[in-house]
């Protein structure tokens, strides 16, 4: 096992031998018997599935809980559960209602499943020996999504201070989510999470986003820990603006290409991670997971790579 | 009634209107257009449709994201308002088809879903939307009582894309003559061939050509 260069590759250093961070999911439920609903709402349930799925995969690090609902559901909004998806939200308080009237607030450890995330990281923390427990945050521009539903995507554009107004509010929330994995848990990395990042242009990225970013960066930081940006979907064109949102890491999905991740990365000194095909190789097995595998780590190179699924 | 040469500006207009989601620019060309006594079904095709073909193209290039093209539609949905109800099908080809539209279960992603649909009500299918995190029985049952030629599944997740492949087989199972088309992030053609669909859209503007030609293969049946 590799925590340590874990720890080095997410910080753009070179590590002897390419660690490896496989992104279980509810896939760890899956691996003990447990549909996602159950994993995600049990303490003992999600301890159990990590660490089973750590140690089946032989993984240098893993991530504790990809839910990207915790942070909307803590603060009281509707999500709906399903056996074998994380709870999606459903209802976005902010699309027929102001700032004021919504009333919302950044919620904190002892609000909605926090309790129990909390909970079940200090378990895998205590067990998880020699890797590196990875917390996720969902996103500032995901979580303002959330909030206010697909308009928050036109309000960039056509109601730029309501825009900043809920990015501001969800800025401090994607805090308070990175302080309780770096503080209360103890994670060793904390990665903000945007898979609808690479939904808008580089411009509206820099104008929204990074800003968005900092609270919580800053205190990923300042708690000693390393951090990191994970993103869906083809983010070719923002992706050398991730770069120097000040995050160590950039953590990438299928559709990039290796070489130009990595050579972005070398340019700023990054860390990146990617990029094992999940929906053709490891889903449907139209790709051969091993030659998909041996392609993305000759890409990847030994300086500041993490292999993981796209 | 006003001279080509007008026409084609107000086309012209409206189709700018839509690229640059100019809504202002595409309600007042919208409704000069119907002032002026110009043919509503025209304005629609050439104006509104050409000006969201070239969005598409703008996404596919990465000139424009979402935010863009989501005020792209709106832009386009207002000119819609205006002209549709003043279209005259007398003496045109009758409707292309009838579409079952809808995102599978355990997905609530339906910004991609909503793009398709209005491509579709654009060309002038019949659309029966089902909304989001529909039930595979849903979109069978809904298939069978409108009888539509097509149905068009769409997902945003790895995860929930594998339900397709299950929607289709009980799809089939029921019609085998149904027309079934994919469409969404984490899908591609090859994917759709795997699961066993007709067709595959890569995005909004090509579901409606990918559509005409599975109607007309259906209808050579």
């Amino acid at each position: 096992m590799g925590k340590q260069a874990v720890l080095d590759a997410y910080q753009g250093k070179y590590t002897p031998v390419v660690p490896w961070v496989p992104y279980v999911g509810v896939h760890a439920g899956y691996l003990i018997g447990e549909p996602a609903d159950k994993l995600l709402q049990d303490a003992d349930l999600l301890a159990k599935g990590v660490l089973n799925a750590a140690e089946r995969y032989n993984a240098d690090g893993i991530p504790l809980a990809f839910d990207l609902a915790i942070e909307a559901m803590s603060m009281g909004i509707e999500a709906k559960w399903f056996p074998d998806n994380p709870p999606t939200v459903i209802d976005h308080p902010l699309q027929h209602k102001t700032m004021a009237e919504a009333d919302l607030k950044v919620p904190g450890p002892k609000d909605g499943r926090w309790p129990l995330i909390i909970e079940a990281g200090k378990k895998v923390k205590e067990q998880l020996g020699d890797r590196a427990l990875i917390g996720l945050t969902c996103g500032p521009l995901t979580l303002a999504s959330h909030l206010r539903g697909a308009k928050f995507f036109t309000d960039m554009v056509k109601k730029p201070e309501l825009a900043a107004e809920i990015m501001e509010f969800a800025a401090l929330v994607t805090k308070e989510s990175a302080r309780i994995y770096a503080e209360e848990i103890g994670c060793d990395i904390v990665a903000l999470v945007e898979p609808v990042g690479s939904q808008v242009r580089p411009e509206t990225y820099d104008k929204f986003v990074i800003p968005a970013c900092q609270p919580a960066l800053e205190t990923i930081h300042a708690a000693d820990k390393v951090s990191a940006l994970y993103i869906c979907g083809d983010a070719t064109k923002i992706v050398e603006n991730m770069m120097y949102t000040g995050a160590h890491a950039v953590c990438v999905d299928e559709q990039l290409n290796m070489n130009y991740i990595r050579d972005c990365a070398l340019k700023y000194g990054r860390g990146f991670a990617g990029n094992l095909k999940l929906t053709l190789a490891l889903s449907l097995g139209l790709v051969d997971p091993r030659e998909d595998a041996i392609v993305s780590l000759a890409a990847g190179g030994k300086i500041g790579f993490t292999f993981s699924p796209g | 009634m006003g001279s080509d040469e007008r026409k084609q500006e107000l086309f012209g207009k409206m189709k700018e209107g839509v690229i640059e989601y100019d809504e202002d620019q595409v309600v007042e060309a919208a409704n000069a257009l119907v002032d002026e006594g110009f043919d509503a079904y025209e304005g629609i095709m050439d104006g509104l449709a050409a000006g969201m073909e070239v969005v598409g193209e703008l996404f596919d290039s990465q000139e424009y994201f979402v935010p863009e093209v989501l005020m792209c539609a709106d832009a386009l949905y207002a000119g819609l308002d205006i002209l549709r109800p003043r279209v005259d099908m007398t003496g045109r080809e009758a409707v292309k088809g009838e579409v079952v539209i809808g995102v599978v279960e355990g997905d609530v992603h339906d910004i991609g879903k909503n793009l398709v649909k209005m491509m579709f009500e654009v060309a002038g299918f019949t659309v029966h939307d089902l909304g989001a995190d529909v039930p595979i029985d849903e979109f069978v049952e809904k298939q069978i009582n409108t009888n539509s030629d097509i149905v068009a599944l769409s997902a945003m997740m790895t995860t929930t894309m594998m339900g397709m492949k299950k929607a289709i087989v009980k799809l089939k199972e029921k019609n085998p003559d149904v027309m079934i088309m994919l469409g969404g992030a984490p899908v591609t053609g090859e994917i759709a061939d795997m699961f066993g669909a007709d067709g595959y859209s890569e995005n909004a503007s090509n579901a409606v050509s990918e559509a005409i030609k599975m109607v007309a293969a259906l209808r050579k049946m």
